[in-house]
């Protein structure tokens, strides 16, 4: 009786626990409907928080989606003409649809996509769920427990035109967000200055959000120096220390520690790869494979990359002019044709959304190169 | 209620009343002809669209039986779909909505509107219901008018809009009279050599694409890679635009507009290029024009060269003796190289201010003390500490 009583103490103590640390992250949040203005970039958080952005709205919002049963088995996903099958579910058609982003909940490998139904200014955003067994469904947001981020816009900004017309036209897009170490990194390239912004939100997200923000700058060859927008990043330790392998809009990859953030601070990473002309960046996503970490680039006009990172610890950054690609070695997967998204899926596969015959789209996990 | 009282004398008509059954007919024909019903069997199916939006139609199986209604009151949505669903034109995933039984109607609330011009297929398969294996499903079709797609919209203007334009210009805003579809937006915008030839990828090419929020404006980038010194797309393939070539900007008029016309018109835009700028602009070369006091008349500023035709709307201001901002009008002339403000009220007397913030960039992206690009090398002064420049000027 005695054990029995010690054995429950411990099962009550664990769920409470676990119980108070997915409380942590929900400390803040508010129930019931949530209203999105435009969907864009996602990323999985702690205990099933998903990040999502809403460019028009300039805000982040993490949403507990509650998926937290683990994945049992090793289910992967397919799922042919995903474009034709999400349109048919909102009953429009597959060239009125756009795929923003792509994420996988890292707990039930269940699929998360952005998606805008309709092109125009009456869009709507809509969170699609492919599940593992391949059963696709809107999530829904009427009656959530969501938080929220509003990304402040740039000092003085103000409005152009009277009346009806009156209206500010800068914006800020989102390109990337990631989650690391109870803050959220949000790259953002808006439509007026050429600015870059890196911004990085404390979570649980506080009532007035500002935030870190820095400029991030790209120094080519040690000589020239320019503002630089961030395209895609990922989170990336070398040594103990957490970094951000960033890969920019002018082709080279570049890393900084992320304890480098500070409030103002005005950032300049070290050049680790110089990946040449046509280097269109879309996703990255880092894994490992005996014992090594590699770095899977989407890219738009090349394929997929493969990046070694093998002695990142020890690169030097790029200081002098290159005639080629420079820096760690990348192969290109040839197999991986028409990538637009891409995340991990399992330690061993990655998840693709690829371009296929007649304007189709498949969702498919495919084996790490 | 008088329409389902009349379909359901179809489904009464063993019963014996021929003339009910005959108004019945005429009275469903009627409907089907103004409704949208098709009625086959003893189910009908009618697409009715909300008082408030014609684009939302729910749709309804109607002329159930006491007995089929009895049998399927308390299945699940689930059931109900296998039952009663909605598709569009060919395809077998079902439309999101929501499901009711409300009297003898089997309603389908759709989750969005229907588009317009695209087909949809309601299918009552009445071999699901207990005791009716084999029997024919109920199948009805459905379009809403297509949107008007008589090309309407035009390119209503470019910037920056001089011809002359230095080989590290930075941008483009393309300027449309009506909102655009996002969504594979750069093969509709050429660059094109004085060969005719299209420059190979000249821009910088984001998913996200940077419209404004209303879709009638967009940025569009020139490649960094290919203007930034030092870095492999220049050293590869040389810049997008290079000093002493002409060059057109093309938007083909193939691109859509929201309601999916495409353009009125193919817009081009004749550019020659000069020598790259690396000079940060700066404001103690302006030229201000103060206006007398007691006057509502424009204060004009005039710049050595044109800047960026979005930033300079939108981030000077003008300050009054008591440092509060005055309201007025700002307009672009010249070629961007004018900028007028006309006050709401009239001028008083004493020293005014222009604020301007340092994100203020002319065509070459380079900042107010601070290039676009920075040659270590050249030692030049980096950053400014303040985020925004103030120059004094005199009304008397």
């Amino acid at each position: 009786m005695k054990r029995f009583s010690l054995f429950l103490t411990l099962v009550v103590c664990c769920v409470v626990l676990q119980t108070a640390s997915a409380a942590r992250w929900t400390v803040g949040m508010a129930e019931g409907k949530l209203e999105l203005k435009s969907i864009g970039q996602l990323t999985f958080g702690p205990e099933g928080i998903l990040f999502v952005a809403d460019p028009k709205a300039a805000a982040i919002v993490a949403i507990a989606t509650g998926d937290v049963k683990p994945v049992t088995g090793n289910p992967l996903l397919k799922v042919e003409g995903l474009n034709q099958k999400i349109a048919a579910l909102l009953g429009t058609s597959a060239d009125q649809l756009l795929i923003e982003d792509l994420a996988i909940n890292p707990i039930s490998h269940n699929a998360y996509l952005s998606v805008s139904r309709g092109r125009g200014a009456e869009a709507m955003p809509v969170l699609i769920r492919v599940k593992t067994d391949g059963k696709m469904e809107v999530v829904a947001l009427d009656s959530i427990k969501w938080s929220r981020a509003d990304l402040p816009d740039a000092p003085a900004d103000k409005t152009i035109g009277e009346g009806n017309r009156a209206s500010n036209p800068r914006r800020e897009s989102i390109t990337d967000i990631a989650f690391v170490d109870g803050r959220l990194f949000v790259a953002g390239l808006a439509n007026e200055e050429f600015a870059s912004t890196l911004r990085a939100v404390p979570f649980p997200f506080k009532s007035v959000v500002n935030g870190t923000t820095v400029e991030i700058y790209h120094g080519a060859h040690g000589r020239f120096e320019t503002r630089a927008p961030v395209r895609t990043f990922a989170p990336f330790k070398i040594g103990n220390a957490d970094h951000l392998l960033t890969a920019y809009t002018c082709t080279p990859l570049v890393q900084f520690p992320i304890s480098d953030l500070k409030p103002g601070a005005k950032l300049q990473g070290k050049t680790i790869a110089e990946l040449g002309n046509r280097n269109r960046p879309l996703d990255m996503i880092v894994y490992q494979r005996d014992g090594k970490y590699y770095l899977l680039m989407a890219n738009s006009s090349r394929g997929v990359m493969k990046i070694t990172t093998e002695n990142i610890a020890g690169a030097e950054s790029i200081l002098a002019p290159v005639p080629d690609k420079k820096g760690m070695n990348y192969e290109t997967v040839e197999a991986w044709t028409g990538v637009d998204q891409l995340d991990r899926f399992d330690s061993k596969h990655a998840i693709v959304v690829r371009r296929a015959e007649g304007g189709a789209m498949n969702l498919e996990t495919l084996p790490l190169p | 209620m008088m329409s389902k009282q009349r379909c359901n004398a179809k489904e009464q008509s063993g019963k014996g009343a021929k003339k009910n059954l005959r108004v019945g007919l005429l009275f469903c024909f009627f409907t089907s002809l103004f409704l949208g019903v098709v009625k086959t069997q003893a189910q009908t199916i009618r697409w009715t669209p909300d008082a408030t939006n014609a684009n939302k139609i729910a749709v309804e199986v109607i002329g159930l039986s006491a007995l089929t209604r009895q049998k399927i009151q308390r299945w699940q949505p689930s059931q109900w779909q296998r039952l009663f669903a909605v598709y569009t034109a060919t395809a077998d995933v079902a439309m999101l909505g929501t499901y009711r039984l409300q009297g003898n109607i089997l309603r389908f609330a759709p989750q969005f509107p229907l588009e317009p011009g695209l087909a949809y297929r309601a299918e009552f398969r009445t071999a699901q219901l207990p005791g009716k294996a084999g029997a024919p499903p109920v199948i009805s079709t459905f379009r809403l008018p297509p949107r008007n797609t008589t090309p309407t919209t035009i390119v209503t203007a470019v910037y920056p809009s001089s011809e002359v334009v230095p080989e590290n210009l930075l941008k483009f805003y393309l300027h449309f009279s009506a909102p655009m579809q996002r969504g594979g937006i750069y093969e509709y915008i050429q660059l094109r050599d004085d060969q005719n030839k299209s420059v190979e990828l000249p821009f910088l090419e984001i998913d996200e694409e940077l419209w404004d929020s209303s879709l009638t404006r967009l940025t569009v980038f020139i490649d960094p890679g290919r203007i930034k010194r030092g870095v492999l797309p220049l050293e590869e393939i040389g810049p997008s635009l290079q000093a002493g070539k002409s060059y057109t900007l093309v938007i083909r008029q193939a691109w859509k507009d929201s309601n999916g016309a495409p353009l009125k018109a193919e817009f081009q835009k004749s550019l020659r290029v000069v020598a790259p700028d690396r000079e940060p602009p700066d404001p103690k070369q302006w030229q201000i024009n103060a206006p007398p006091s007691g006057s509502r008349a424009p204060l004009v500023i005039l710049f050595p060269e044109p800047m960026d035709h979005a930033l300079t709307s939108r981030v000077i201001s003008v300050m009054d003796t008591t440092d509060k901002v005055i309201a007025g009008q700002t307009m672009l002339a010249q070629q961007e190289r004018q900028w007028v403000f006309t006050p709401t009220a009239v001028w008083s007397r004493g020293t005014h201010y222009l604020r301007i913030q340092t994100t203020l960039e002319d065509l070459a992206g380079n900042n107010i003390g601070k290039p676009f690009e920075v040659d270590l090398f050249a030692g030049v002064e980096r950053h400014l500490k303040t985020s925004a420049v103030t120059l004094p000027f005199a009304i008397r």
